[in-house]
């Protein structure tokens, strides 16, 4: 398997480089990371923007992908010729002075989008002037043109530390722990996942501040960060520019545990990894990872009888494609590898990953266990990312894809199954549902050979 | 007043029709005050007064001209589409694949993804300009799925930074031999999304219908809608009319030979910019009668239709009588089974009207509308345009009448106010969500033609009774869930109530 070297198509995100045009997107602009103060409960995010841009992002995150809820009444400006001739700070004053009137929140975050940039608003005084007033606010300049959804979110993330969280001197709560992981939304089972890693993380003894999602207690959370132990980033990249405000900021340690664990194998190294980072005591943890693969492995026994036995009737996937943002596609990729089998055939990163973090992402390839090693390919355009695929070689193998609606048609032109597990997921309705950890390994197995029989027999 | 097409870019809503998106009032004050914007045409003591316009301090996120131009572009078959903007207005391409694809499965098109592709615009570009990057994008496009035409969305970024669009059409077209259409549906240029369909309009009009028809077919009748069952066929092909479904998807054949038909009737006044270019430009008529939203309306627009085509004129009273008398079971049925149930109609101006018909026709009770802009006049002029009027004196006022952009704020007092049994409103988004947690049942109109014409009170009658026994789960949902307002917007009943009401001299607009 070669890569493709197509790799020069977009410099990292933020960065202020060249680009190329880009055709079935595959992440949302900057802006788009008010999904992820949507995602923490109590937080509003009042946008100063062009009427459409808030909503879109929105929709395009949360509405259409997995359905995953949608609802949006975020303020905005909805900026108009008015605003863009004599400018808009006037008017976004206004509009957090109304806001402050009509809504409730813990916690609010101005975003600024592209207009405001280009004509010069000066955001951050009409914030102040509140901030000086001692209300919950935050500002983040978010201009579309300035990067995507997940560079976005660390802007968001260290803006609310910054001018919310604030400076901190006091002592650390042993075994509390920040968790830096999936990007909220823009990976649809970003709910369950998080909820399961708060799960296990707590089933070895630690306190959680999850941060964001259904599982995360909002705005006190958020304040309690600076008396965390230490921060565990669990991503690739995504939030690691934020841990590293952190050290330089309270001087918390970090842990960086690039792969999400999915299954009992990963699941359990990762949590040894964890407790000894944490000094924990270790016979809870031996404990807990005993008790989860008591039943987990009862579980995968079960279904070695299907995975035995249908290997020819259903044609089970030998060889394995992965198209998605770097943390899914390292987590999934390891997972279909060391725990199933599979072999690696075409995996695509898409979400531009910064220029600096490439090179470790790949060698976190190479190594996906003992003597199973992949390449990467780093594309975001939907036609390079197909002909990445199509010029892969399956001879002999039966491909399955992980991936995005927009990889539907190619799927059924190499006849391989798809499983959506990215941006935009279009066919997939998401709630609760994980696929990390104990339990979400158990469930993506079910998907996948759900997809697999239901290929089969309905093709 | 009449269109202009010399230039690329449209005149917004607001200069050509006076489109107003905030008002609160009865029906038939509003239809009242409109008259002043029609002007002579309605008589000039007609009674009315310059709107006054609300402009409320708050306000929620709503959509852009953008979104509207780039969807109906991109469901055009055979094009492409290249959004000139930074990364987040593409963000829409997900929902419009998904709309095209369900389009093609209902119509028995093709199934396959229709292609977009934005620039990508980056800070880079904002500072030197982001031309180059467009032609590569159209180049781009053109070499990798060689398209029958090319469309370039501009953006609020580009529009801001002053990239000469049209100079690149112009250019690229020569170079690739196929028309490059430009659409300035920059968002802020207009305070309503409606616009997207305007510039849209006015690009199919600029360049991509016939020129000099050499023929005419006497035949064939235009329809503009927003996508979904032909509807229209099984009304119209009766009498000896072809259909040319056009906008809501379909081929650049279709939009060509639209100067070649004998007439065009848009399912919507809100989309008629088309309608009426095509009269001003190549002497199609425009069917001006109201629409089709109850039985007398649909008669009596089968009647004109026939009357201004000279087709079927002999045969539309037998088709009036069959098609009444086909339906008359069946909408009987519904009458009794949605006999004291009260409605709730939310949608943008001339839709929400129709459906408000359907709703009285079917004889449910509608007491309050939510439109997402008003226009107090349309692009012909022609007073029997006047939906709000139309509606006003055919089926009497509606008291608790909201212009509002799609405010989630809004529509929540709105309904606080009315308590409805049910809400059906267009778009699937804010009012659609709000409702259902409030514990409202809810029909969302995704596919527009679902209430039109005859067969169209029986599609809505039988939508709603399906709807309603979902009240367990929404009312349910609604008592473990809270939305983030202050207690008192959360009591109030005023949509408005943020603001002063404008006096009597009003404000200017």
């Amino acid at each position: 398997m070669t890569p493709l070297d197509i790799e020069t198509s977009t410099p990292a995100a933020g960065a202020c480089g060249a680009s190329d045009p880009l055709e079935q997107v595959r992440y949302v602009c900057s802006l788009g990371a008010l999904s992820s103060v949507i995602a923490i409960p109590g937080a509003i995010p009042i946008t100063h923007c062009g009427p459409g841009c808030a909503s879109k992002q929105f929709h395009a995150l949360s509405g259409i992908s997995a359905y995953q809820g949608g609802e949006f009444y975020v303020p905005s400006t909805n900026i108009g010729n008015r605003e863009v001739i004599f400018g808009g700070a006037d008017r976004l004053d206004e509009l957090i002075a109304s806001t402050l009137k009509v809504m409730e929140a813990d916690l609010y975050v101005v975003q600024s989008g592209c207009i405001p940039g280009l004509v010069g608003d000066d955001v951050e005084s009409v914030v102040r002037t509140y901030q000086d007033r001692g209300l919950p606010i935050v500002f983040a300049e978010t201009s579309g043109y300035h990067g995507n959804n997940f560079t976005g979110h660390e802007t968001i993330v260290q803006a609310i530390i910054d001018q919310y969280v604030g400076s901190y001197d006091g002592p650390r709560e042993p075994a509390l722990v920040n968790v830096w992981s999936l990007l909220p939304y823009q990976n649809p089972f970003w709910r369950g996942d998080l909820a399961e890693l708060r799960r296990i993380l707590e089933g070895i003894g630690l306190q959680v501040n999850i941060l964001f999602g259904h599982s995360c207690a909002g705005a006190s959370e958020w304040r309690s960060i600076p008396r965390a132990q230490f921060n565990l980033v669990l991503s690739p990249w995504l939030g690691l520019a934020t841990a590293h405000h952190l050290e330089k900021k309270y001087g918390q340690p970090f842990l960086h545990v690039p792969a999400i664990p999915i299954g009992a194998k990963l699941t359990g190294a990762f949590l040894r990894q964890v407790a000894d980072f944490a000094g924990l005591d270790r016979q809870p943890v031996e404990a807990f990872i005993a008790r989860e693969e008591s039943e987990y492995y009862l579980y995968l026994r079960d279904f070695s009888s299907f995975y035995a036995s249908c290997t020819s009737q259903y044609q089970l996937p030998s060889q394995l494609v992965v198209v998605s943002e770097s943390a899914y596609n390292l987590a999934v990729t390891k997972f279909m590898v060391d725990q199933l089998g599979l072999v690696p055939g075409q995996q695509v990163i898409t979400e531009n990953p910064p220029e600096k973090f490439r090179a470790s992402i790949r060698a976190h390839y190479r190594d996906l266990t003992e003597d199973v090693s992949a390449e990467v390919t780093f594309a975001e355009d939907g036609h390079l990312v197909h002909q990445a695929i199509r010029e892969t070689d399956f001879t002999g193998q039966l491909p399955i894809i992980f991936g995005t609606t927009w990889e539907g048609e190619l799927a059924k032109q190499i006849v391989a199954p798809l499983v959506e597990i990215g941006y935009p997921t279009t066919d997939e309705v998401v709630l609760s549902r994980t696929y990390v950890g104990y339990r979400g390994a158990l469930a993506l197995i079910e998907r996948t050979y759900t997809t697999v029989v239901r290929s089969n027999t309905m093709a | 007043m009449s269109i202009n097409l010399k230039t690329p870019d449209t005149e917004t809503r607001e200069q050509r029709l006076g489109t107003i998106t905030q008002w609160e009032g009865t029906a038939a004050e509003l239809a009242r005050d409109s008259a002043f914007t029609y002007g002579c045409s309605k008589g000039c003591d007609n009674g009315g007064r310059r709107l006054c316009e609300q402009n409320a301090p708050f306000a929620q996120a709503a959509m852009c001209a953008e979104t509207i131009a780039v969807s109906n572009a991109t469901i055009i078959q055979g094009s492409v589409v290249i959004q000139h903007s930074p990364i987040g207005c593409a963000a829409s391409q997900s929902s419009t694949c998904r709309n095209y694809r369900d389009l093609a499965a209902q119509r028995g098109w093709t199934l396959e993804d229709p292609v977009s592709i934005c620039t990508n615009l980056t800070e880079q570009d904002m500072v030197f300009g982001g031309i180059a990057k467009l032609e590569q994008a159209i180049r781009i496009g053109w070499e990798r799925h060689h398209p029958k035409v090319i469309f370039i969305a501009a953006s609020c970024a580009t529009g801001i930074i002053g990239d000469d669009v049209d100079s690149a059409a112009q250019r690229l077209e020569e170079e690739i031999g196929i028309p490059v259409v430009p659409l300035h549906c920059e968002g802020f240029k207009s305070k309503h999304w409606s616009n997207g369909w305007d510039v849209i309009e006015h690009g199919i009009l600029r360049n991509l219908v016939r020129k000099d028809p050499p023929r005419k077919q006497k035949d064939l009748i235009n329809v503009i809608h927003l996508g979904g069952r032909d509807v229209f066929a099984p009304l119209l092909g009766p009498l000896g009319l072809r259909v040319n479904l056009v906008m809501g998807g379909n081929t650049l054949d279709r939009l060509a030979q639209t100067s070649e038909a004998a007439a065009t009737v848009t399912m919507c006044f809100v989309l008629s910019y088309l309608a009426t270019g095509l009269e001003q430009e190549f002497g199609v008529p425009e069917i001006k009668a109201p629409l089709p939203y109850g039985l007398d309306a649909t008669d009596n627009w089968l009647r004109d239709i026939a009357r201004v085509t000279g087709q079927g004129e002999d045969l539309v009273e037998e088709q009036i009588a069959r098609e009444r008398a086909r339906i008359a079971p069946e909408l009987e049925r519904l009458r009794q089974a949605l006999a004291g149930k009260r409605g709730f109609v939310a949608a943008g101006a001339a839709f929400a009207h129709g459906l408000l018909a359907d709703l009285r026709e079917l004889g449910v009770s509608v007491d309050s509308a939510f439109s997402y802009h008003h226009d107090p006049s349309t692009d012909s002029g022609d007073p029997r345009q006047d939906s709000l009027t139309h509606l006003v004196d055919t089926w009497g006022d509606v008291p608790n009448f909201t212009v509002s952009p799609d405010q989630h704020f809004q529509a929540h007092a709105a309904l606080q106010r009315t308590r409805p049994d049910f809400v059906i409103c267009r778009h699937t988004g804010t009012v659609a969500v709000l409702a259902g947690r409030l514990g409202i049942p809810v029909l969302p109109i995704f596919y527009s033609n679902d209430g039109l014409g005859y067969e169209g009170l029986l599609t809505i009658g039988r939508a709603i009774l399906r709807i309603l026994p979902r009240r367990r789960f929404y009312q349910d949902v609604a008592a473990h869930s809270r939305f983030p307002y202050q207690k008192w917007w959360l009591e109030q009943t005023d949509p408005y109530a943020l603001e002063a009401r404008p006096t009597e001299s009003g404000r200017p607009l």
